[in-house]
């Protein structure tokens, strides 16, 4: 079996991909002359899939299930993956979001014993009643963490105002109540049918040699046969579940979130509604629109302003997000431009300009090994190719934009999310 | 990729290249470093604000803003960072490097201009900026300060400084404080952009792939013929005779503790490098004694880190825990400090904080932001190392060094953020 290679000449550099036997997605792409290397192991299964199909059978996990088990995976029988790190040098991690949990290391040295922990640990589940139990308290205080963060809360409460049946609407982490509710039984069933190699990706990035991972994944991986497990989604209506919601905590600037809520579907953003959203809030929002200066001039935004697309399996929406001293104007200020925007479209000379924007951040993503190797993996779960997205960056037109627009920013389906002070 | 090469314009003006080709956006800065004054802070602070907003020849931020998106989304930033009781004032351009524009472009050049025009040709008039500029940056620094409370690990860490070096230079913060930042008048500004020019330590860096020279040549031009030398910080510390105890209350879930320590200061880098590694083994790792004791053995916090600013002698140790818990996981911590100063380190924790260091050192050579913030963060030190030289000295630190170093740490604040919500 052979490595496809994958080149770009805009981007001027290579990657290797591979189905390998085993059923595990393999994607290498060297950095020539970097020092490090950074390797992720993903698995599709992150806090929306709390209820699915496993095998004939209808699964409902708990509340912050996916998360426990990236902390439990961590620990086998013979020691925790973070000890046999620490002897290799590598810097390891693991992070769970909405829709997938990663695994990953970055190293300087010692790469190989390093990649095999990574392999290994993702394959050698250990849950106890007790091994549970003493995470109960470790995570116990990282929702606590959460709690306290207004730029979560805002987030979150949004989602609750967004989505009236979505598990979007699910805190990550779960709660203190619904973590407790977890067992070792739990956390197998959901290894068993999420944790196949049918469902995951490897990436590499950095100064390596494809070979040399081929080696180790020859040697450490155990194959897999598929199985059949299906994520089961609610209903969710188009509209808007409210379009204001606020939580009181104790901050010093008022923090908001305005969402503008799309079409749900089953299927993931392309690489081109993904780059039109891009050049059109750019062009909409970015720093040199009028917008941006008129939100700045009555003092209504500051340099924490920006915003993201947020598109996932049954959720799309557009998310603006900043500090204010009073958010409800920001609001306000934002939907008559909307509406504004709908009526004109975007003009030839804000999209040229925007347009040069977005090329130009989407090459300075491949300075960066972790950026590369997270749009590998994401790429890989949601069909998007990451070279393709730069030459469809660098081709896209003006009516591709204004065709998206009709989609996007629909002024009567948002929600402002506002955490603020005691008045 | 190319060493770091440093060349002095003049006594106290250094610019330092690295041509790396390894990049798809290069980056140039500017670094202006004065010891922290409380009568200056607030207004050098405010001026590099000031300065990336607007310049003669892109007299708004509109217009600013457009040419950095004609040139490719480029960035133009200020930043203030503290190094020890020193402030350093930076701006910064970054862009993608020519080789990638897709029409011809030369970016470059266009940043190293536009870095010269901020700097040396600001939108001033008889003397002073201009007054949007300064009130409209002035709020958003405002703002800024005031959403330092918004996240409590930042802010309990920043009540613990407070508290622990009070009348000490360290604490005047990289801001300033908002009253001062309030107070200031735009004939203050225009003074600190006058005095910085003229009297602060500068430091110059461009890494990247494009020929350092035209950038060179247009920081001599200004800056030749003006040496200067930045009289010392003071670096006073207080050491209070017994411990000093805050506790302040909030509507929290969670509570935060921050102890605040005095370590070791040293000028030398070899030195700090040693400092680091004795901290890597307290609480720097997830297998530091803090992480596997505090955390894992006692499952009391998701964190329980130290650091050590080794510009300052000052060493931080922080967490999140339940209110009731606060004394425990004091006393948990304190107890494997005090293991440390009595020997108690095992070779395999030695072996794993310096791998750690090592790892994360070698890594920046990664980045050219990190491989930036190495360099000006190290070059107040006598001796600066390269991260590889860094990365060598690291393997050479023994476990003698470490207890030496550890029994150099008191204990001098506690700071607790009670929260008192279910």
């Amino acid at each position: 079996m052979d490595f496809t290679r994958i080149e770009n000449k805009r981007v001027g550099e290579h990657y290797f991909r591979m189905k390998h036997e085993s059923g595990l997605t393999v994607i290498v792409y060297p950095k020539k002359g970097f020092n490090s290397i950074y390797a992720s192991m993903g698995t599709k299964f992150g806090s929306i899939y709390s209820k699915f199909m496993f095998n004939g059978k209808e699964v409902t996990v708990p509340d912050g299930t996916a998360h426990y088990l990236e902390h439990k995976l961590f620990e086998s029988e013979d020691g925790d993956a973070f000890s046999k790190y620490a002897k290799t040098g590598a810097s390891a991690n693991a992070f769970t979001s909405f829709d997938m949990t990663c695994y990953l290391f970055s190293c300087t040295d010692n790469f190989r014993e390093s990649l095999e922990i990574l392999i290994d640990l993702m394959q050698t589940p250990y849950f106890t009643k007790e091994t549970v139990a003493k995470e109960q308290g470790i995570i116990g205080q990282e929702i606590k963490m959460y709690d306290d963060s207004p730029d979560w809360r805002v987030m979150m409460n949004l989602f609750g105002g967004l989505y009236h049946n979505h598990p979007i609407n699910i805190d990550i982490a779960g709660s203190v109540e619904t973590i407790a509710e977890i067992t070792p039984e739990i956390l197998y069933e959901c290894y068993n049918s999420y944790y196949n190699l049918n469902n995951m990706v490897l990436t590499v990035v950095g100064g390596v040699d494809p070979q040399e991972v081929l080696d180790i994944v020859n040697k450490r991986i155990k194959p897999s046969d598929a199985v059949d497990t299906r994520l089961i989604l609610p209903e969710e209506p188009y509209k808007v579940v409210k379009s204001y919601t606020e939580q009181v905590m104790p901050v010093a600037v008022p923090l908001f979130d305005i969402g503008f809520k799309e079409d749900s579907t089953d299927k993931y953003a392309t690489n081109k509604e993904q780059i039109c959203t891009s050049i059109l809030m750019n062009a909409f929002v970015g720093e040199s629109s009028a917008l941006y200066r008129s939100l700045l001039d009555k003092g209504l935004i500051n340099s924490s302003f920006g915003y993201e697309y947020l598109e996932g399996l049954g959720y799309r929406s557009l998310i603006l997000s900043g500090e204010s001293r009073d958010p409800k104007a920001v609001a306000e200020h934002i939907n008559e431009a909307v509406i504004k925007l709908h009526k004109d479209g975007v003009s030839r000379e804000d999209f040229e300009n925007a347009r040069k924007v977005v090329y130009g951040k989407m090459l300075a993503g491949f300075d960066h090994k972790q950026s590369i190797a997270s749009e590998l993996i994401s790429g890989e779960f949601t069909g998007r190719e990451l070279f393709s997205a730069v030459d469809e960056a660098a081709e896209i037109t003006l009516e591709d934009v204004n065709e998206r627009l009709e989609k996007q920013l629909d002024a009567d389906n948002c929600c402002l999310s506002v955490v603020k002070g005691e008045e | 990729m190319s060493d770091f090469v440093r060349k002095n314009i003049c006594d106290g003006v250094a610019f330092g290249s690295i041509t790396d080709d390894r990049f798809k956006i290069g980056r140039l800065s500017a670094t202006l470093i004065t010891p922290l004054d409380r009568k200056t802070a607030a207004a050098n602070a405010l001026l590099s604000c000031v300065l990336t907003r607007s310049c003669k020849k892109y007299p708004d931020f509109t217009a600013l803003s457009k040419k950095l998106d004609s040139l490719y989304g480029a960035a133009l930033y200020p930043s203030v960072r503290q190094i020890g009781d020193y402030q350093a004032v930076s701006v910064a351009v970054s862009g993608l490097e020519d080789r990638y524009a897709l029409d011809g472009q030369s970016v470059s050049s266009e940043l190293a201009e536009l870095l010269c025009s901020i700097l040396f040709d600001p939108n001033v008039e008889n003397g002073l900026f201009n007054d949007e500029d300064i009130e409209q940056e002035r709020r958003q620094l405002i703002e800024n300060i005031d959403a330092e409370f918004n996240e409590k690990r930042v802010y309990a860490i920043k009540r613990c400084v407070d508290e622990m070096c009070a009348g000490e230079a360290y604490s005047i913060g990289r801001y300033g404080s908002r009253d001062e930042v309030v107070a200031l008048k735009n004939e203050d500004v225009y003074a600190a952009w006058k005095s910085l020019l003229a009297n602060a330590r500068v430091e110059l860096t461009m890494l990247g792939s494009s020929d350092p020279e035209k950038a060179y040549r247009g920081f001599e031009s200004y800056f030749s013929g003006s040496p200067r030398v930045i009289s010392p910080a003071e670096m006073t510390v207080k050491i209070p005779e017994q411990v000093k105890r805050i506790t302040e209350k909030e509507e929290l879930s969670q509570s935060k503790l921050v102890m605040g320590l005095r370590s070791a200061y040293f000028k030398n880098d070899r030195d700090c490098l040693a400092n680091s590694v004795m901290s890597a083994v307290l609480g720097g790792t997830p297998t530091s004694k803090l992480f596997m004791n505090v955390r894992e053995k006692e499952s009391l916090c998701y964190y329980c880190v130290s650091r050590v600013d080794n510009n300052k002698g000052v060493m931080l140790i922080d967490s999140g825990v339940e209110t009731e818990n606060i004394d425990r996981t004091e006393e948990s911590v304190l107890r494997q400090l005090e293991l440390m100063k009595k020997g108690e380190i095992t070779d395999g924790e030695l072996e794993e904080a310096k791998l750690a260091i090592k790892n994360s050192l070698l890594s920046s050579l990664d980045s050219l932001a990190a491989m930036q913030g190495f360099y000006i963060g190290g070059v107040l030190r006598e001796g600066q190392m390269s991260p590889a030289e860094a990365a060598a000295a690291a393997d050479e630190v023994s476990k003698e060094r470490v207890i030496e170093l550890a029994n150099a740490v008191e204990l001098d604040t506690v700071y607790a953020l009670e929260g008192n919500r279910e």
